[in-house]
């Protein structure tokens, strides 16, 4: 930037619009403080956390290594719950895009009895709050047996009415000759979806995809009562039962959650358009 | 002729349909098996006396009676309105905050932006650990309190202090999203309208309440509806920083519902009090956007 433009920028704004830019700019990095916070606890001596400043302390990886090395002894599987929820969340993941796209495609573009019904059915179950099925869900899952397996973890969850919702309302917006060329072309279902409509519609299958894997690698409520074994559990529940049993431990605390935050901010930071633009989309 | 081709569109048409009915029917059963089959359990439970491994004994209305009259469970649903309390005044004034920082700042929007919604994609458990530290009485909010005005606040033992310090760190989570939907309805007033308002020497306060107020409402409304959606669900948040405490002061209906049906062992009884706290919230919901929903309208 040159001189004349920075002099340009500061006459622009008067004094008070320059005191609101600074103050809005120093509350959003107030609002990474516990960011901040929670990476320095991760790397400092449990004793110095609350005694020393933000970037002071003898900093290292020791709260690291005592999750994956000792707290193994300790009943408390660190690296294995991390691939439980790695697991659990890319095959539930994978799941609803494949299936809400199928699906989507159909209810956006094939004409078959019912279709509207099928669609009002799917906006009634997305207004019925899904807390009040997790007692009743653990009694299904019981009967068929499924507890304190990852089956408990994935199927409930290998569907989404949402994602079928979401995709259906893009998939609508697509031209009709596109479609009209694959049919001509005799196209199956799968290459139809696979080659046509799954390349047009990236973005909204980009943003189903992060918002359930958000979803799913930080659930809490359903695994805390579906997994009782430690070595069954995910990352968000094994790190939750570790802090109260040994929250002295704040090192390894934190450094857990360091672990469990990482994967999310992430692919925040990696596909921040796609988070923006679908934030925005249930707006509409 | 034409009735070939006829009967061959016919014919494309059911194999489209089949196609159709096919993939829609196949969501179904997922919904049956997860979803239907759920709901009728609830439904079941709540007028049932069970204990997870006996038979369902019918009991009426008995549930409904115990639970209505559930001293824990009322203290629960009373704590959710002491929630709001000091919820909305944060989080509407924080997302006010927020979009109007955002429509100000210009060119560094999108960074603005990023860093009130990280807060709101991060792990709710994760976050939940560090405000637990962040507020001990030894921490660093209370350090830097010590410092300041030499006083150490007992954010998580005080009942009150407690329900504050669970509403600030959803505040926290929450008041990006919250002043991003505020945002996209400050871009939808016309310009025309403010320049109106200076022409007849409104002063800032009364634009702000007399023109900016009102016509972001469907903004403010979906806002509160979230907020009141949000306080019925709280789990996370209490049951890792607070654990419900000090006495019940902080127990959320979720919590309650988690503690009856898997510690207290009496599914019959969570099953009931779900399905009252569904339709509290649903009836919350319905009576705010009675009282505060406006049309609006640009004449």
């Amino acid at each position: 930037m040159t001189r004349e433009s920075i002099a340009r920028l500061v006459r622009s704004r008067s004094p008070g619009g320059w005191a609101a830019t600074i103050g809005i700019y120093t509350l959003a990095l107030t609002w990474l403080y516990p960011f901040a916070w929670m990476v320095a606890a991760s790397l400092k001596p449990t004793a110095q956390i609350y005694t020393t400043g933000l970037f002071e302390g003898d900093f290292s990886f020791d709260n690291f290594r005592f999750l994956f090395a000792t707290a193994d002894k300790l009943d408390r599987p660190f690296l294995q719950a991390m691939g439980i929820s790695a697991i659990v969340t890319l095959s539930v993941t994978a799941s609803v895009i494949v299936t809400s796209a199928f699906i989507a495609y159909a209810l956006a573009r094939l004409r078959f009895p019912g279709a509207k019904l099928f669609g009002d059915f799917l906006l009634l179950q997305m207004v019925i709050p899904t807390t009040m099925f997790i007692l009743p869900l653990f009694v299904l899952i019981k009967q068929l047996g499924l507890l304190n397996s990852l089956g408990a973890l994935i199927f409930p969850s290998m569907m989404s009415g949402w994602g079928i919702y979401m995709m259906s309302q893009s998939f609508r917006a697509m031209p009709e000759d596109l479609l009209d060329a694959a049919r001509l072309d005799r196209a199956s279902l799968w290459q139809t979806v696979m080659k046509v409509v799954v390349p047009l519609n990236k973005s909204i299958i980009a943003i189903v995809a992060l918002f359930t894997f958000t979803g799913t690698w930080d659930n809490f409520l359903w695994p805390l009562i579906a997994i009782s074994d430690t070595d069954r559990m995910p990352l968000a529940v094994l790190l939750a039962t570790f802090s109260k049993q040994y929250g002295g431990y704040a090192g390894p605390v934190m450094a857990g959650a360091v672990l469990q935050t990482l994967p999310l901010v992430l692919l925040f930071l990696l596909f921040r358009r796609h988070f923006l633009q679908g934030m925005a989309l249930t707006l509409k | 002729m034409r009735r070939g081709a006829d009967a061959s569109r016919h014919r494309a048409l059911s194999r489209e349909a089949v196609i159709g009915l096919s993939l829609a029917l196949a969501y179904l059963v997922f919904a049956a098996i997860f979803w239907a089959y759920p709901f009728f359990w609830l439904a079941r439970l709540s007028v049932t006396q069970w204990r997870f491994f006996d038979e369902p004994v019918f009991t009426g209305g008995r549930n409904l009676l115990l639970t209505v009259q559930d001293p824990q469970f009322q203290q629960a649903m009373w704590n959710v309105l002491r929630f709001l309390a000091f919820y909305l005044p944060i989080a509407f004034g924080g997302a006010l905050l927020v979009a109007f920082g955002l429509q100000h700042v210009g060119r560094g929007k999108t960074f603005v932006a990023l860093c009130f919604l990280l807060s709101n994609v991060s792990s709710g458990v994760a976050v939940s650990l560090v405000f637990t530290k962040i507020f001990s009485s030894t921490g660093p909010l209370n350090a830097w309190l010590f410092g300041w005005i030499g006083v150490r606040v007992p954010w998580t033992t005080h009942p009150t202090l407690a329900m504050l310090a669970i509403a600030l760190v959803v505040a926290w989570k929450f008041v990006g999203y919250y002043g991003l939907i505020l945002y996209s309805g400050l871009l939808t007033i016309p310009r025309e309208i403010y320049d109106a308002a200076t022409l007849d020497h409104a002063r800032p306060l009364t634009r702000l309440f007399r023109v900016t107020l009102p016509m972001i409402n469907p903004q403010l409304m979906m806002v509160l509806v979230f907020a009141i959606l949000v306080s019925f669900g709280l789990f996370t948040e209490p049951f890792l920083i607070t654990g419900g405490g000090p006495a019940d002061s902080t127990a959320t209906p979720q919590m309650m519902i988690y503690e009856t049906a898997f510690r207290r062992l009496q599914p019959s009884h969570a099953a009931t009090m779900s399905i009252l706290v569904s339709l509290a919230s649903y009836l919350l919901v319905l009576a705010a956007r009675r009282l505060f929903e406006r049309k609006v309208v640009i004449a």
